[in-house]
């Protein structure tokens, strides 16, 4: 088994504890598909979420540094259109879907 | 004796609503359905708050990638979901429950659903209940239909089943053994370049109306399984032939010598599978003695498929067929939502650490314990 020697951490800043709780939550339950080649660690400090990535090659962490902002994206965009908002009605925008 | 549905219901409260995710292929649907107390019937049928859907259209001679297909879930599931609450008139605090796609489907576009579905479950503080895409067909398709206990026939792009209810499992009496139907439908498109706008399905449908001649394709049933592979390669080679500019050894019809078109082409290959699909589903009536048909997934929106699965059952006593449009037919989110709530009702929820999507998750898998007939 080769050795995981490419190492990165990057800290994603929430809104507050409880997003950054979420969100970790959200993320932690996927597994990684190749655990040789590449473990990823999510933790929560207050409100920020450390995201570690340990791989094989710089490669492999790129594209799971990737895929992991893009899931990011999704969070918070769930954040900001529902935190809070289970009371509230939306109303239709005319929007082109 | 019939289940008790209504173990889990909240005190006071006369209804139960769902909302359903569906990103399992290349559209994203978005459903929600409400359920009064009681059995389902006649008189107390599901109601359809919302069913929107959009979906990712590649180019014309393309399929659809997984990246890319994620990456357009992504980007409309939040949009999505608020329209969806917007059009029903529901708020957060009415739902009961968040009905999510778990499996089979494309990896990359189930797991990109599946964020959504998650966060806004730990928002709102929503159960979540994970969904067989099969069975979300299968339960549509019969709430839909009111069909009682029919033989299912489910033809997508990504699946080829003949099913049968049993002792409480959907079990599988025939499928294919290589590609889905829809599968092969779609690839022979991408090779005459047919655009993939509305369906590359749909579009072959349309241009076999036209076809004249039948061009004699492997028929590859094996028992109560199917082959389609064979097929599509015989057919892609005929088609190359068609478009080769060296000429040589065009196709032409045995009887008349005039020169396969195109349309000839779309029309033998439907006439082929169809029969097929028809073979084995007559088999499988036979073997559970039934003679009701269910028609459900993308291909069962095809209305040559269902006039020739009509010609079959009308020689049976008794017998009909059921389908339904293109609403339910084609992949959404409110039979997500509808199988999910029937789960829901039977005390089945996904605790968040059990939500991992996976790409295979066979139709005998579930347990049916919302029906015990």
């Amino acid at each position: 088994m080769s050795e995981l020697s490419h190492r990165l951490s990057i800290s994603i800043p929430f809104e507050n504890d409880k997003q950054a709780s979420m969100a970790r939550k959200t993320m932690a339950v996927d597994p990684v598909l190749k655990s040789n080649e590449l473990l990823i660690k999510f933790n929560q400090e207050e409100n920020k979420l450390i995201c570690q990535f340990m791989g094989t090659s710089d490669r492999v962490i790129r594209v799971a540094i990737s895929n992991v902002i893009d899931n990011v994206k999704t969070i918070i965009e769930c954040f900001d259109e529902f935190d809070g908002k289970d009371d509230v009605q939306f109303e239709e925008k005319q929007e082109t879907i | 004796m019939t289940v008790d549905l209504d173990k889990y219901a909240k005190p006071g409260k006369s209804y139960y609503i769902a909302l359903g995710l569906e990103g399992s292929a290349n559209k994203l649907g978005v459903g929600i359905i409400k359920h009064k107390l009681g059995q389902l019937s006649d008189s107390n049928r599901a109601e359809v708050l919302a069913n929107i859907r959009d979906t990712y259209v590649s180019p014309p001679g393309e399929g659809f990638l997984p990246r890319d297909t994620a990456r357009h879930h992504r980007n409309w599931v939040v949009r999505l979901i608020k329209k969806a609450l917007s059009v029903a008139g529901v708020k957060g605090t009415d739902l009961d429950c968040i009905c999510f796609t778990q499996g089979p489907g494309m990896g990359a576009p189930l797991q990109s659903v599946v964020i959504a579905a998650r966060t806004l479950s730990q928002l709102w503080n929503l159960p979540l209940v994970g969904v067989n895409h099969c069975v979300g067909h299968i339960e549509m398709g019969r709430e839909i239909t009111r069909s009682e206990n029919p033989v299912v026939l489910y033809v997508s792009g990504g699946n080829t089943q003949v099913i049968a209810y049993s002792k409480q499992r959907y079990r599988i009496f025939g499928e294919t053994l290589d590609i889905a139907v829809g599968n092969c439908l779609d690839r022979f498109a991408r090779t005459l370049r047919i655009p993939n706008d509305p369906a590359p399905g749909y579009n072959i449908e349309q241009m076999a109306k036209k076809g004249k001649h039948y061009v004699p394709l492997p028929y590859t049933v094996k028992g109560m399984d199917l082959s389609m592979s064979g097929i599509l390669a015989n057919i892609e080679s005929l088609a190359a032939d068609m478009f080769s500019s060296k000429g040589g050894k065009k196709a032409v019809d045995e009887e008349t010598g005039e020169l396969i078109t195109p349309e000839d082409l779309c029309f033998s290959l439907q006439e082929t599978l169809f029969s097929m699909l028809v073979e084995i589903t007559e088999r499988a009536l036979a073997h559970v003695q039934s003679n009701q048909v269910l028609i459900v997934g993308g291909v069962g929106s095809n209305e040559r498929l269902q006039e020739m699965m009509g010609l079959m059952v009308r020689d049976r006593k008794n017998g009909s067929v059921y389908s339904t449009d293109e609403r339910f037919c084609i992949d959404n989110g409110i039979m997500i939502a509808h199988a999910g709530l029937l789960g829901y009702r039977m005390g089945q929820i996904t605790p968040l650490d059990n939500t991992v999507c996976t790409q295979r998750f066979r139709t005998d898998e579930v347990f049916v314990e919302w029906r015990d007939d």
